[in-house]
């Protein structure tokens, strides 16, 4: 079952980048989409805006290219929770 | 007769590829410049401060995300609508199948405004959001961006050339891709131009030169399509468009040499500019570039059966130039049409799109239309095809004209291959 989250970045991937959805999986790894690594700061910007968060940077550097889609999802989640708390992110 | 000027090889087409107002694809382009279908209607540009809410645009009924890039990125309007043109004329040209080597192969691309939309999104971002830019602002808006994606596209390693001059932007990459091919340099281009400005910003910094045609508030759809009305006595300015239009260029030898077929041809080109002022078109200017570009195809001016004008219905360039068709060609002499009238003012694209119209009518023998225009002004001794198309069982050769601010002039003559 996929969570809200996953199933937006799997859309913005997919619509956005024209990433082959037979590729978009929980386990694929951002350096497993066949984008450089300045389309992968685009998606990452991308997800971040679709959600109206930021990631903090000591959490995710997208050229750190072993993070995979799940770890992205449960990140935008911690962001977005952070967000609703009130506290201070980006 | 040909004139005595020495002349240059001519050099093939052998694809062509359009996303127009008017239609995506040659074939359905051709069909709606030989109808006379206006693709022009009224748009509401919401914007405080604009003194008329109501302009005259022609939108291209395209899906931009759908286009998958080269850099995988997501791309400017235009620069998407570039890469469909292009892919249509390369898939014609049959390029892509081994035949072309890299180096011998250039991009010669043209856009007045390149991403000015993309530019006008960012700019939005940051003093009306207060949001953050995207990573590929630069990359997006860069106006050589389309000429940068069909070279990572098509593999090409010769030169790859983006020319920002107005509305000749597609006419000047066409015909210097044409001098480089007959030069040696290269072998094969892929060339034309593209344009997408129907944002807000752009299209109030138009309606603020008060060079669009009015339109009405209560105006229903059939009076917008008829906003643009070229040469008429009735004309009051143009539509803005967006589109893009794309060639393969090659020259004779390597055509033939890898079985290529085409039916027209490139058989001349000039450059020049008038010199005089930033926006007002200069008569002697345009009539010293049509002759250029005669002389070079080898032609006489009465060889030339069709004359597709620049044509944008405002008062002074519509009559500058039926004063300098006249004076190269005599009065009443040559067939003359615009379709600026259906497609709306494509700017940098314009040159690119208003060839293809030339190119359709020569290999179909038939002059298209110039819709919308009743009554010729009276003070223009030009044959104005209006009404309905008209066979042209005799035309060999077409001259397309285009005249831009900023002076420059870009004439491209085009020839049947038979």
């Amino acid at each position: 079952m996929q969570s809200p989250t996953f199933a937006a970045i799997t859309s913005v991937l997919v619509e956005g980048f024209h990433v082959d959805a037979a590729v978009v999986s929980p386990a694929a790894a951002l350096d497993q989409l066949g984008l450089d690594s300045l389309a992968l700061m685009e998606f990452v910007f991308a997800v971040e805006d679709r959600f109206d968060v930021r990631i903090p940077e000591e959490r995710l550097d997208p050229r750190q290219a072993g993070v995979t889609l799940a770890q992205l999802a449960t990140l935008i989640d911690d962001a977005v929770a952070a967000k609703a708390r009130g506290d201070v992110v980006g | 007769m040909s004139s005595a000027s020495r002349s240059a090889a001519p050099v093939a087409v052998t694809g062509s590829g359009v996303v127009s107002p008017i239609g995506i694809g040659t074939a359905a382009f051709a069909d709606a410049v030989f109808a006379g279908r206006s693709a022009v209607r009224a748009q509401t540009v919401d914007l405080i401060g604009l003194d008329v809410p109501l302009v005259p645009v022609a939108a291209a009924d395209f899906d931009a995300p759908a286009v998958q890039s080269p850099s995988r990125i997501p791309l400017d309007r235009a620069t998407a609508m570039a890469l469909a043109a292009a892919d249509e004329a390369a898939r014609a040209a049959g390029l892509g199948d081994g035949s072309v080597a890299g180096e011998r192969l250039g991009i010669y691309w043209g856009s007045g405004m390149a991403g000015a939309s993309t530019f006008e999104t960012t700019l939005k971002t940051v003093y009306v959001d207060h949001r953050r830019m995207r990573p590929t602002s630069v990359v997006t808006t860069m106006p050589n961006a389309p000429t940068a994606e069909l070279a990572v596209r098509f593999r090409a390693r010769g030169a790859a050339l983006t020319y920002a001059c107005a509305c000749a932007s597609s006419a000047v990459a066409i015909g210097e891709a044409m001098r480089a091919i007959r030069s040696g340099a290269i072998d094969v281009a892929v060339v034309g131009g593209s344009e997408s400005l129907l944002t807000p910003g752009v299209v109030a910094g138009w309606q603020a030169m008060r060079v669009l045609a009015p339109i009405a508030a209560d105006a229903t759809a059939d009076v917008a399509a008829r906003a643009c009305r070229p040469f008429a006595r009735d004309r009051v300015g143009f539509a803005l468009g967006e589109a893009a239009a794309a060639f393969v260029l090659e020259s004779i030898g390597h055509a033939r040499a890898r079985g290529a077929a085409w039916q027209w041809q490139l058989a001349g080109y000039a450059s020049n500019c008038d010199g005089v002022h930033i926006t007002n078109p200069d008569a002697e200017g345009q009539v010293r570039a049509m002759r250029a570009a005669l002389a070079d195809a080898g032609l006489a001016a009465a060889e030339i059966g069709h004359v597709n004008a620049h044509g944008t219905a405002t008062l002074a360039g519509d009559a500058a130039e039926a004063m300098s068709i006249t004076e190269v060609f005599g009065a009443h002499a040559v067939p003359v049409t615009s379709t600026k009238a259906i497609h709306g003012h494509l700017l940098g694209a314009g040159g690119a799109v208003e060839l293809l119209a030339a190119a359709c009518a020569l290999v179909a023998a038939r002059l298209p239309p110039t819709a919308n225009t009743e009554l010729v002004d009276p003070a223009f001794a030009i044959d104005l095809v209006t009404g309905s198309a008209r066979p042209a069982p005799q035309l060999r050769h077409a001259l397309s004209s285009s005249f831009a601010f900023g002076g420059t002039n870009a004439v491209l003559v085009a020839s049947r291959a038979d």
